[in-house]
């Protein structure tokens, strides 16, 4: 048997899909045959430890680096032969700053930027800048990281693009203005269908908004999926049991993680609830609690189950 | 908005079924009323920081139970035909239930909660006090 957790997600409309995706800066892996799947009209978070591809990944999708194996769709479009195309589809809230405008005043800025987009829509970006309280007269290069992160949500929404593509869009931002994006992209989604694809730390933050996680490591995909199914198929189950007690054999390929040394012991078990708790009662064990994951949870077991051997 | 909604990420149940809870307990507790409107699904969505779609499929279950309607145009609104009193037993179901899982994961019998229960005296704190208050209420 193998390993039960979800890589593929199946999907008639994928706004983006990339397939076998390799690259490597000089000889340090970034990505290794990435397969990843976001259907049209998703909010799908990408987690992983720091270097695990998330940035490259997102730079491919706007062909700012192009893999050396593999390629990409979006929306049906390759960004290497279609680069254009894609990226006016595209709002893109990059990890560091822009570079080549520190010298603009944010107006001229914003200014500057929506000539590039014919969707452009003015008032929505005024009341962005009202709300995230963005100094129009500053100049870029005045910014702290979380004031020009601000400056990139706006560029990024105010086209209302069919696709955002969010590389830890909290990074920098204080606990209040985070609260506000959250709300503001809560809205933004209501009002306008979008795809967004976001990588983040702060997994808490945005679990509530997201309907799909990918958890990466390596440059590559250890889960794939929707969360309702994520939710309801990976459960953490509190049992006891006696000191010789192993799990059946019918779960060893389901347990993701492990906790405690016994008597007691927390399992993470993907699996259908009536049917893993029969099993592991009918090892003799007794199951005190089952309990459901919050997405952080579900991701930091995915990411530390593979740590075992 | 007439109620205010609560959402644990953590809870056992989907966000949508959550959603759904709040406006039974609404009903129950009675501060949702017939042809009451019902947030938008921008606002709860905004409001609870939450992804459009989970308010969406919380209102379309909700109007296939016949709990809440859609007039077009003007918004989503408490069903004339929704009943509290059904609503209230679904809930303390509910409770009954979470506290009834509680009782095992501390190794205590379901004899052992009803005892317990049974000796809690209703005015020993402000919470049980409330609740005292909501059943009277419920109970006119």
């Amino acid at each position: 048997m193998s390993s039960p957790i979800p890589v593929n997600i199946d999907t008639d409309n994928p706004a983006v899909i990339t397939s076998g995706l390799r690259k490597y800066y000089r000889r340090n892996r970034a990505l290794e045959k990435l397969d990843l799947t976001v259907p049209e009209g998703a909010v799908y978070l990408l987690v992983g430890p720091n270097g695990s591809g998330k940035t490259t990944t997102m730079k491919i999708l706007l062909d700012l680096v192009r893999p050396g194996e593999g390629s990409a769709k979006v929306f049906g479009f390759s960004p290497i032969a279609d680069g254009p195309l894609v990226r006016a589809q595209i709002g893109y809230v990059p990890e560091g700053r822009i570079p080549g405008y520190e010298w603009m005043r944010i107006d001229h800025l914003l200014a500057h930027h929506a000539v590039y987009y014919p969707a452009w829509d003015e008032a929505y970006a005024r009341s962005l800048i009202t709300v995230l309280e963005i100094d129009l007269k500053k100049k870029f290069q005045k910014l702290s990281k979380g004031e020009s992160r601000r400056v990139q949500l706006v560029m990024a929404l105010a086209h209302r693009p069919p696709l955002l593509l969010l590389d830890e869009p909290m990074d920098g931002l204080d606990p209040v203005v985070r609260d506000r994006v959250i709300e503001l992209l809560a809205a933004h989604l209501a009002e306008t269908p979008t795809t967004v694809l976001a990588s983040t730390h702060h997994i808490q933050e945005l679990e509530k908004l997201a309907d799909h996680l990918g958890v990466i490591r390596a440059g590559t995909l250890l889960a794939q999926s929707d969360t309702t199914t994520l939710h309801t198929r990976l459960k953490r189950y509190r049992i006891e049991a006696a000191a010789d007690w192993t799990a059946p054999e019918s779960l060893t390929d389901a347990i993701v993680r492990r906790n405690g040394s016994g008597p007691e012991l927390a399992l993470d078990i993907w699996g259908e609830e009536a049917t893993v708790t029969s099993a592991l009662a009918g090892s003799g064990s007794t199951v005190r609690q089952v309990s459901a994951l919050a997405l952080e949870e579900t991701a930091v077991s995915l990411l530390a189950g593979q740590e075992k051997p | 908005m007439p109620i205010v909604f609560t959402i644990d990420p953590a809870d056992a149940r989907p966000i949508y079924v959550q959603i759904m809870d709040e406006v039974r307990r609404g009903l129950a507790v009675g501060t949702l009323a017939p042809d009451e409107p019902l947030p938008s699904v921008r606002q709860l969505a905004a409001e609870l920081r939450i992804n459009p779609n989970t308010v969406q499929q919380a209102w379309r279950e909700l109007e296939r139970e016949g709990l809440i309607y859609v007039r077009r145009g003007q918004g989503t609104f408490v069903a004339r035909t929704a009943r509290p009193d059904r609503e209230r037993t679904i809930i303390s179901r509910q409770v009954a239930e979470r506290a009834l899982r509680d009782a095992f994961r501390h190794g205590l019998s379901r004899a052992e909660l009803i005892t317990e229960l049974e000796q809690i005296e209703p005015a020993e704190t402000d919470i049980t006090d409330q609740t005292e208050k909501t059943d009277t209420k419920g109970a006119d």
